[in-house]
């Protein structure tokens, strides 16, 4: 019930649906009780020989209107309500999405994708349930229960309806049980399930070993195993959700069986007539339906509570959105840091430690160093994309980065990270990712100077070929080329490379790096690389170890220092050798 | 090579796909009947429940019509009617009960069959088939599709049967009430049968689109969610965020007009249809009384009738759409059960002794136009250790996978003992064959488990196993010894100790040829030096191929090769190569360099 409170403004912005919906279900239910009535009516005047031709065609045409009537104002009850929860489902959906993509960085640290994914479509899926049927279930349920009732007590008679009543509290206990037997089973059932899941999964990627070792027979045991679980898992459901019949069947038919003998006591009697009796058990019938409502009223609840708990935490983790300010991020301006200590959580070591320097406008900054030394984190810091904590102070121009929009400083910086994410659209569009109104021409310039030009026009379609599983596979190497040239189309004032060549051999790399010169005079660029080869133009070289700074100086100078850097630089030579074959 | 048709849109329908469906459908239900004694029950059992459930409501009539309406209530007469009632009533309870779990429990078994069917199928498929099959579709076709094959057994085609019968009980109870009157009521059938007609033709299309779009919306969020930090970087959070809203707003619009199909032509529709029926019902009796050749009783029985029927019917109009979608995974699953599985099926056997091995022009490629093996000439004598070496993508790792065969050769031959390696029965294969690979694979269970995986081998053989593997130590320190537990995937031991006891795994076999491709690449050097000394202890014992990146783990082989680009470039032993100028030399001082690097850090 707290669920249903807790989307109340929803129900309240969808008020006229639920409204109309409400009276309709209304119309239905109070519709529903001549049929009955007329029946009853029609059978008494039968036994006592007073029907006539006309008086029947006017009943029978009156049934025939009810049924018609009802229908519309079924099929009309559906489209409101039904409108209104779809819609909470879609309204959801995007709530979420747009939330998530302002999550930063840190947030999707903390957050499977799998899991995120499993939030916006399940959880979603299970509270437009509980603004849909269980809103029906309540209300629907309530309204005909009570009308039913009311009827049975007033109008025709209290003492018979008692009577009739007495087997239906068994009815509700039966169906809450095996509601919980159901959704205990149902648990266990899809445990079975990821189960069996797991088991497929781990022996299709270990099936070379399977294979080496003959062990096929072995891993089919133990996965019929896991599938027997599961059939018997699924048995257990099929055997629960079986009880609701029987229970239904004994319960309505004792019922029927109290309400014909304590009729047939009153008819006897003269206090009732037969066709009062039949009106009564066709209304009984009537009663089977709210008592089902309420086991499935909780059990919609229950998972629409658990669903909205997990889209509201998720909704109203803020805290991660990096903050910002309201000036604009100018064109070219000197990057300064001084980085006294950085840490990613409260009591942690340092990630960073003792960095400071700047960058000018037209430099080129090259930072390496071996896996795990900081690199990452320095260039995340460096281009906001990890907003700095209370020991570092990250200028750019003349302000902090908090004091821009992060809408104007993302404009001036253009980002390759070090796995490249293509869409599953078109090559063109993927590159003009940034600028979407780009010309095909200015695409193609951009890739060109990626030395991705004549790969994308050996494709099929060309620029217009899909990506992907519908497209085409790209390697690594296009991959990369591609992102860089989506960088490059934005002409942003500063590109990171983020450890973004490492896939394509030495000749492009060069030719690539070449290009940059060439075309990104004035501009600032920041390279993180493993190949220290991609670094001899850079104006500035920073080699993080552990966190700080161990060595600093141009290409040249660094060579002379007889360090790390030295050492790497002679250990790449050999490899390059080895790899060409020598 | 023939690739499955791969359809991962799974919304897409085939346009053609009545011919198949039926096919298909035949194949389910060949299944279904490999479980005949329950068939037969369920039979029984349905019958059963369906006649006592029709005899209620005669009781009632009976009743009515005998003693109320003629206001005599004979004691005895009314006992045996209630007893009958009762029993009536509580048989087709049970009855009904019973059946349902028994058809549920068919329904459950033929999944289960179909499962290990296909399970067993693609267990023994060629390895390369794995290479263009991404593993999340393969595991998609054994658990979601057979689970959707599972809607159909138990909510479709359980549904039908059992419906079907209940209504077909229903109107032959009523005709032997009055068959006028059971002709008024037949008059709902072809009713809604043409409803469920037009609506599936109406809605099919709709509701297609409405899978497709939603799993559109999910594509789109999964990649969306990947690519978060390019959408940020690039600043398009706008445009993504209106793309998606525009899809999910058509998803809706779609969804709406499903849900009004629905309510048009589903529910209200066939409770109209009831309506109706009842007016006939009463308009029939009605003109019969006037002329009183009818009994209460009877239109009292009736519309009791006529009521259990109308929920049966509803509830089969709403399981049309779980038809098509389950029809389409069958034809899927089927797809693989039907695979040929080319294994090798060769009757050699080998003596028991370490064998020869010799590749003879060996040419491969994974994909056309790239050859990975080029023209490979090597001879690996019996009880020899040799070394492969070289870069990455030098190809080193693929002649360890011709030799264990998972693939074969384009051209050229790989001979064993002088005779043809393909030609070896599978059994004789694997009792000489042994391969330790470079990520340990580890199951929960003890260690002596994970030695034995489930082989025949005497306890001798296993002692001996643990200590050529250098295992020994490790393991005598342990309380439970060899029992000790290893939790999923060996989270709770070491890289090395993860290899020694797959090396262990390796040896409890007492193979004559062992293959380590890559074995020594994650594990620190103690345990490369456990692993070189038991090498080492096999010489003469077992033919040793091992392919490493590590040139220590293979210093002291008898014979290295050391590869580039497909092709054996040099040849010889540690002391040989390592004076020559080559690639050898420059591997060896490239890891030097590399270890020095290492250790200042």
């Amino acid at each position: 019930m707290k669920l249903l409170q807790e989307l109340s403004w929803f129900f309240k912005s969808e008020w006229k649906r639920y409204s109309i919906a409400m009276v309709l279900l209304t119309g239905v239910a109070l519709l529903n009780l001549f049929p009955p009535w007329i029946t009853g009516r029609l059978v008494d005047q039968a036994i006592a020989g007073t029907l006539d031709a006309s008086r029947l065609q006017n009943d029978v045409g009156l049934i025939v209107c009810l049924g018609v009537a009802i229908y519309i104002l079924r099929y009309l009850w559906r489209l409101s309500l039904y409108s209104a929860s779809y819609k909470l489902g879609a309204l959801l959906r995007q709530q979420v999405f747009t939330h998530l993509l302002r999550q930063s960085e840190t947030f999707y640290n903390e957050h499977q994708t799998g899991d995120l994914l499993a939030r916006s479509t399940n959880d979603i899926t299970a509270i437009e349930m509980s603004a849909g049927e269980a809103i029906l279930a309540l209300f629907d349920g309530i309204l005909t229960g009570v009308v039913v009732l009311t009827l049975l007590f007033t109008l025709i008679d209290w003492r018979l309806t008692l009577i009739a009543l007495l087997p239906w509290p068994a009815m509700a206990f039966f169906f809450w049980r095996i509601n919980r037997e159901m959704h205990n089973a149902f648990h266990l059932a899809q445990k079975s399930f990821s189960d069996m899941n797991d088991s497929v999964q781990e022996n299709i990627s270990g099936i070379r070993l399977l294979r080496a070792y003959g062990l096929e027979q072995h891993a089919t045991d133990q996965f019929n195993e896991k599938v027997a679980n599961a059939r018997d898992a699924n048995l257990a459901v099929i055997a629960a959700e079986a009880k609701y019949g029987p229970v239904i069947f004994i319960v309505v038919g004792i019922s029927f069986l109290f309400a014909v003998s304590g009729g047939a006591w009153f008819i006897n009697q003269g206090s009732m007539t037969i066709g009062e009796l039949t009106s009564f058990t066709l209304y009984l019938g009537y009663l089977i339906w709210p008592m089902f409502a309420y086991g499935w009223l909780l059990n919609l609840l229950e998972r629409g509570t658990v669903a909205y708990k997990r889209i509201q935490a998720l909704l109203n983790s803020t805290h991660q959105i990096l903050p910002e300010g309201t000036q604009t991020a100018p064109p070219e301006a000197t990057l300064t840091w001084n980085i006294h200590s950085f840490h990613f959580t409260e009591g942690d070591g340092a990630a960073l430690q003792s960095i400071a320097g700047s960058l000018t406008p037209g430099n080129t900054l090259g930072i390496v160093g071996p896996t795990g030394s900081g690199k990452s984190t320095l260039v995340k810091l460096l281009t906001y994309q990890l907003p700095a904590s209370n020991n570092c102070t990250i200028s750019y121009g003349d302000n902090r980065f908090d004091h821009y929009t992060t809408d104007s400083l993302r404009k001036q910086m253009a980002i390759v990270s070090q796995e490249p994410f293509l869409f599953s659209i078109s090559i063109a569009e993927n590159i003009a990712l940034g600028t979407p109104n780009a010309s095909l021409k200015e695409i193609r310039r951009a890739a060109s100077l990626a030395c991705i030009d004549d790969d994308i026009q050996a494709f099929p379609e060309g620029y217009h070929t899909l990506v992907g599983e519908r497209g085409v596979t790209l390697s690594g190497g296009q991959k990369q080329r591609i992102a860089i040239a989506r960088a490059l189309l934005m002409d942003a004032s500063l590109l990171v490379l983020d450890d973004a060549l490492s896939a394509v051999d030495v000749e492009t790399e060069r030719t690539i790096l070449q290009h940059l010169r060439q075309n990104r005079q004035g501009r600032t660029t920041i390279i993180v690389c493993h190949r220290l080869s991609a670094l001899q133009h850079a104006e500035e070289i920073i080699v993080l170890k552990h966190g700080r700074i161990c060595e600093r100086g141009s290409h040249h100078e660094l060579l002379q220092l007889q360090g790390w850097y030295h050492q790497m630089h002679a250990y790449q030579q050999l490899e390059q050798a080895v790899i060409e074959g020598h | 090579m023939n690739h499955p048709a791969e359809n991962s849109t799974s919304t897409h329908l085939p346009r053609d796909n009545t011919v198949h469906t039926s096919g298909t459908f035949r194949r389910l239900l060949q299944y279904a009947l490999q479980n005949k004694p329950l068939l037969w029950v369920a039979a029984a059992l349905l019958l059963l429940a369906t006649a006592t459930d029709v005899l209620g409501p005669i009781l009632l009539k009976i009743f009515i019509d005998d003693y109320l309406v003629a206001a005599s209530f004979p004691f005895w007469d009314l006992l045996v009617l209630l007893v009958l009632y009762l029993a009536a009533n509580i048989g087709a309870a049970w009855f009904g009960y019973l059946q349902s779990i028994k058809l549920g429990a068919i329904a459950q078994n033929v999944i289960q069959q179909i499962r290990q069917d296909i399970f067993a199928k693609v267990i023994k498929l060629p390895v390369s088939e794995f290479d263009f099959t991404p593993t999340g579709s393969l595991i998609s076709r054994i658990t979601n599709d057979t689970e959707s094959i599972k809607e159909l057994f138990v909510g479709v085609l359980g549904v039908y049967i059992q419906n079907s019968v209940k209504v077909l009980g229903i109107f032959i109870a009523m005709a032997f009430l009055n068959w006028q009157m059971m002709l008024v009521c037949l008059a709902f059938i072809p009713m809604v049968v043409t409803v469920m007609v037009v609506y599936r033709r109406i809605s099919t299309p709709v509701f297609q689109k409405g899978r497709q779009l939603l799993s559109e919306i999910n594509a789109k969020l999964g990649e969306n969610l990947q690519g978060i930090r390019v959408i940020q970087a690039f600043n398009q959070q706008q445009r993504f965020s209106e793309d998606f809203n525009d899809t999910v707003n058509r998803h809706l619009q779609v969804r709406r007009r499903t849900m009004q199909l629905d309510a048009l032509l589903l529910r209200p529709m066939v409770d109209m249809m009831h309506m109706l029926t009842l007016a006939g019902l009463l308009y029939y009796f009605g003109i019969n009384v006037l002329e009183s050749t009818i009994e209460v009783g009877i239109l009292y029985a009736f519309i009791n009738y006529l009521g259990r029927f109308t929920e049966p019917l509803i509830e089969m109009t709403q399981r049309l759409n779980l038809f098509q979608q389950s029809m389409v995974s069958a034809e899927r699953v089927f797809q693989w059960i039907d695979r040929k599985s080319e294994r090798l099926t060769g009757d050699l056997c080998f003596s028991n002794a370490p064998s020869k091995l010799e590749l003879r022009n060996v040419n491969f490629s994974y994909t056309p136009n790239n050859p990975v093996l080029k023209d490979i000439n090597v001879t690996f004598e019996p009880g020899s250790f040799n070394g492969i070496v070289g870069h990455t993508g030098s190809g080193k790792s693929t002649i360890a996978s011709l030799i264990m065969r998972f693939y074969q050769p384009e051209s050229g031959q790989i001979a064993a003992d002088d005779r043809p390696l393909a030609r070896y029965s599978d059994d004789a294969f694997r009792k000489q064959f042994a391969l330790v690979q470079q990520d340990s694979f580890i199951f929960s269970g003890s260690i002596l488990d994970n030695i034995v995986m489930g082989r025949n081998i005497c306890p001798e053989q296993i002692t001996l196993a643990v200590s050529q593997a250098g295992l020994n130590s490790w393991v005598e320190r342990l309380p439970q010894k060899l029992a000790f537990q290893l939790t999923e995937r060996g989270a709770n031991i070491s890289a090395g100790q993860r290899q020694l006891i797959s090396i262990a795994r390796t040896l409890a076999g007492n193979p004559k040829v062992i293959i380590l491709d890559e074995a020594t690449a994650n594990i620190d050097s103690e345990t490369e030096t456990i692993i070189k000394n038991a090498l080492l202890q096999l010489k003469g014992k077992a033919t040793i191929i091992a392919v490493a990146h590590r040139l220590s783990t293979i210093k002291s082989a008898d014979q290295i090769l050391v590869m580039h680009q497909g092709k054996v470039t040099q040849q010889g032993n540690h002391e040989s190569l390592i004076t020559m100028e080559g690639l050898y030399r420059h591997l060896h001082q490239m890891q030097s360099a590399q270890w020095q690097l290492l250790e200042q850090n």
